[in-house]
């Protein structure tokens, strides 16, 4: 193996590159300078107090929780069908349909944002924070149609005609032997579509205004006027919690294969 | 009225594009029929037809007198065995053999007699809190064969069930569905394209090919008697050569090949008398071949390609003019070095059809 | 299944998925599209098009955001093929690992992910940090709000997907055909161009597909790492329609990224081997 000393240092590089800036933000954020400097000087809890304790922060939290629950609940309500319906049949206008669903992860989400933010004000006068769970939901919708579907193909049509044969009707058999098979994909389809939502910032942007905020965008706000380490704070507990989720579903379900 | 009767059925997977095209079909009660042909002859469709996973757009489905024709799969009270199984992974074996009892709304206690019942006649007791993953293909096999018969269906519909399993659990499973059958007298539809299988299992096989049926007869008339040219290749009747129809006689046809005269004891019933004079075909199985015979009746001299010695036989590629032959005789190979030999075959093992 | 009962399910499991993303994606898409065109006297012009497209500062920020795309894009094809070729080379469990840690900049807020490029790169950051304790700068350099700042912002973005895409590929070459190479002679090098990169093109066209659309449209990275002293196609559109309040400039440049967006897909699309999707 004679190049695999190149390959092993660009490996290496390309990793710290991609992790190394997560563990100055942990650093950072114990540093009881009030300027974000390296080394960090002393240490701290007071940021991450003060994170949690700034009332804007609390509330955009509940925001972002309450809007991605309920955007990844409907993309996957209405998502599973099609998943299943694309899975299970073939259908005149299949392709033009399969295009509408994935679309939207095609289109800019800064103009699926712009356009839902520009129809809302002009068409009527739908409360902004339903239109931000409309755009969220539109987003994660081609999210959970291809996690799904990528589960269901794993799964064996002729399980469910075994069932048909023996008595289910089809809709008997898809909650009993479909469902209950691909709950795995289930599962991981939600826990990706969440995390895409809570993230989200290209939609949220233009979807939010006085009153209504995500995490997210009141972080991008707050750092446009201080510059000290509890950005640093909250961005550790974001990425923590994270961690936690990511690789318990990567143990889990293998959540990688779905990305 | 046979049991069950397809009666003028088109079939098929997409509108418009039957595989099936007025296709007839009937199968007495207790029988074990058998389907068989290549992949694409239709005959999952006919099995799929049957368990009304596929709709006829043309024709009538009865079975026991009833008209099914538009009746739902989960109404016909049809067992239907896979080939990749179909167990419900998510459940353990006794809840996969009692789906279809629960179905039925079958009281609890009446489903643990059942299904106790049913896993001891395939003999998998004490394997009900099994998962599907943690049994072997034959076992999952009786599992499916279990879950398929304990709802005492009209009819078991079994498609290509042995052919994920090794040979000798093939054989074995054989051996089992043959003496289920005798135990419960169910009526069966299988589908193979193993002729084995076929032939050991059924007392009757229908043969397919594209949509349609070539031959319904005993395993013995299959094998010994294939009606048309298609039959005869799928059987074993690998050779073929054509020749001229001389003289159709009550005691046997004379045909014309290259100039030589054959004689053969086995003419197609499709022959008559009208067909003298006209091109027809002439079959006949490696294994039936002489080589290297004394000059005389049915023997012809050929061109050996290539001798292969395998021990008890040996296998030669020989050819005439632009049919390429091929012998399998007991015995060491024909001395080395020798391009020409003369084959010959005997008159009741050479079968004539129509030309092809 | 009869035909009319086919029709009947897929209208019952099509229907409600359809109808939403008519309603609240593709009609509001649409309306903008369509009010793009339409001049302020109600007729169908171009004009509100001509005033962006020969406006300077966009057409600066357009070819500055199509450089960005590119160095980001070949930077990750160069960092990505060996990275993601030595882990397919690992065992399962060490490869698992890594994959974890690769997504990982995916799956984490891109605002918290960015902002740690403000502490590294900042004014007293580490790297201007290191740089006076070894004596090599006088002053900070400025590393903030520079092409530069957003490249790296973006690379760390998007080489996890690049990688990604790439292993996918891979996992598809068979080990065989890499040993059936070496044994006809071939060096390891030759075997790597001539054999593993051509069979997983396919991923590596998907991968510079992705790559490079996602960073004409991302919008985070160059708000955080460039602000409003390096704007892009994204900030600009975000800067004209909620800071300047001008619509219809806003809707142009989503149209320019819509367009530019399809234009590279339907040409990468063109690189892509047949037997593929």
């Amino acid at each position: 193996m004679k190049n695999s000393k190149i390959l092993i240092l660009i490996t290496a590089l390309v990793f710290i590159f991609l992790i190394g800036p997560f563990i100055m933000i942990f650093l950072t954020s114990f540093s009881s300078d009030s300027i974000m400097r390296f080394p960090p000087k002393g240490f701290t809890l007071a940021w991450y107090t003060k994170a949690l304790n700034i009332e804007m922060f609390r509330t955009t939290f509940w925001v972002s929780l309450k809007t991605g629950l309920a955007a990844t609940a409907t993309a996957l309500i209405l998502g599973v069908p099609v998943a299943y319906a694309n899975i299970r049949f073939n259908y005149r206008g299949k392709n033009a349909l399969e295009l509408l669903f994935s679309s939207p992860a095609i289109v800019p989400g800064m103009v699926i944002g712009f356009s839902l933010l520009r129809f809302f004000v002009y068409v009527s006068n739908i409360p902004i924070g339903i239109g931000l769970y409309l755009g969220h939901t539109a987003i994660l919708f081609p999210y959970t149609v291809r996690v799904v579907s990528s589960s269901l193909r794993n799964f064996e049509g002729d399980i469910e005609q075994a069932a048909i044969s023996l008595g289910s009707t089809p809709l008997h058999a898809f909650f009993a032997v479909v469902l209950p098979n691909i709950q795995s994909g289930l599962v991981a389809a939600f826990i990706l579509a969440f995390i895409t939502s809570f993230n989200n910032v290209p939609v949220s942007l233009f979807l939010t205004g006085p009153g209504v905020a995500t995490l997210p965008i009141q972080m991008l706000s707050y750092m446009e006027y201080y510059y000290d380490p509890t950005i640093s704070a909250l961005s550790s507990i974001i990425i923590v919690l994270t961690v936690i989720v990511v690789q318990s579903a990567e143990k889990l379900l293998g959540i990688s294969k779905y990305v | 009225m046979a049991f069950i009767e397809l009666n003028g059925i088109d079939a098929g997977y997409e509108k418009g594009k039957p595989i099936l095209k007025n296709f007839n079909l009937s199968v007495e009660q207790g029988e074990l029929v058998s389907l068989l042909g290549p992949s694409g002859c239709g005959k999952t469709t006919t099995l799929r037809t049957i368990a009304g996973f596929i709709m006829a757009e043309q024709g009538a489905v009865t079975i026991g007198g009833k008209d099914y024709t538009n009746v739902p799969p989960n109404k016909r009270n049809i067992g239907l065995v896979f080939q990749n199984y179909a167990l419900f992974p998510h459940l353990t074996v006794f809840d996969n053999v009692a789906y279809g009892l629960r179905r039925r709304k079958v009281e609890k206690p009446e489903i643990a007699k059942r299904v106790a019942e049913v896993l001891k006649l395939v003999s998998l007791k004490g394997f009900e809190s099994r998962f599907p993953a943690q049994l072997s293909g034959g076992q999952r096999q009786r599992v499916a064969l279990a879950r398929s018969i304990v709802i005492q269906p009209e009819l078991l519909l079994l498609d290509e069930p042995l052919s994920n399993l090794d040979a000798k659990l093939r054989d074995e499973m054989r051996a089992e569905l043959s003496r289920l059958q005798h135990q419960l007298g169910i009526t069966m539809i299988y589908v193979t394209h193993d002729q084995i299988e076929a032939m050991s299992l059924s007392s009757r096989i229908i043969v397919m090919n594209e949509g349609l049926i070539e031959q319904t007869g005993t395993p013995e008339q299959i094998y010994e008697s294939p009606a048309t040219p298609f039959v005869a290749r799928f059987v074993g009747f690998d050779n073929h050569v054509d020749g001229t129809l001389l003289e159709l006689g009550p005691k046997g046809v004379l045909v014309d090949v290259h100039g030589v005269q054959f004689v053969s004891r086995r003419p197609s019933p499709n022959l008559s008398k009208a067909d003298e004079g006209k091109k027809v075909s002439l079959f006949f199985r490696p294994d039936d071949t002489l080589i290297g015979a004394v000059p005389g009746a049915n023997a012809m001299e050929v061109g050996i390609d290539f001798s292969n010695y395998q021990g008890n036989t040996t296998q030669y590629a020989m050819h005439l003019g632009t049919h390429a032959l091929r012998a399998v005789v007991v015995g060491k190979p024909v001395a080395d070095g020798v391009e020409r030999t003369v084959f010959s075959i005997p008159p009741e093992k050479l079968i004539v059809e129509r030309g092809v | 299944m009869r035909l009319k009962s086919q029709q009947k399910s897929l209208v019952m499991l099509l229907g409600a998925g359809s109808l939403f993303l008519l309603a609240f994606f593709l009609v509001p898409l649409l309306f903008v599209l369509s009010e793009s065109f339409v001049g302020d006297d109600g007729v169908v012009t171009a004009a509100r098009y001509m005033a962006v497209l020969v406006d300077e500062q966009f057409q600066n920020v357009y070819v500055r955001t199509l450089k960005m795309a590119l160095v980001v894009t070949v930077i990750a094809v160069f960092a990505g093929y060996p990275t993601a070729y030595l882990m397919m080379k690992l065992k399962p469990s060490r490869k698992a690992m890594l994959m974890s840690l690769v997504i990982l900049p995916l799956m984490t807020s891109p605002v918290a992910r960015t902002y740690a490029w403000i502490v590294i790169l900042g004014r007293y950051g580490i790297v201007n940090q290191t740089l006076s304790v070894l004596g090599m700068t006088k002053e900070p350099i400025r590393m903030l709000y520079t092409e530069g700042a957003i490249i790296i912002g973006l690379l760390q973005l998007f080489l996890p997907i690049m990688v990604l895409n790439l292993v996918s590929a891979l996992e598809n070459v068979p080990n065989e055909v890499e040993e059936a190479a070496l044994s006809l002679g071939s060096n390891k090098v030759g075997t790597f161009f001539r054999v593993i990169v051509p069979l997983s093109f396919d991923g590596l066209i998907m991968g510079v597909t992705l790559v490079f659309t996602g960073c004409i449209t991302a919008y985070v990275t160059p708000a955080i790492l460039g602000g409003a002293k390096v704007l892009t196609l994204a900030t600009l559109m975000r800067q004209q329609a909620l800071v300047l309040m001008n619509w219809e400039a806003a809707t142009v440049i989503a149209v320019v990224m819509i367009l530019t967006t399809l234009v590279l897909h339907t040409v990468m699309r063109r690189f892509r081997p047949r037997n593929q999707v």
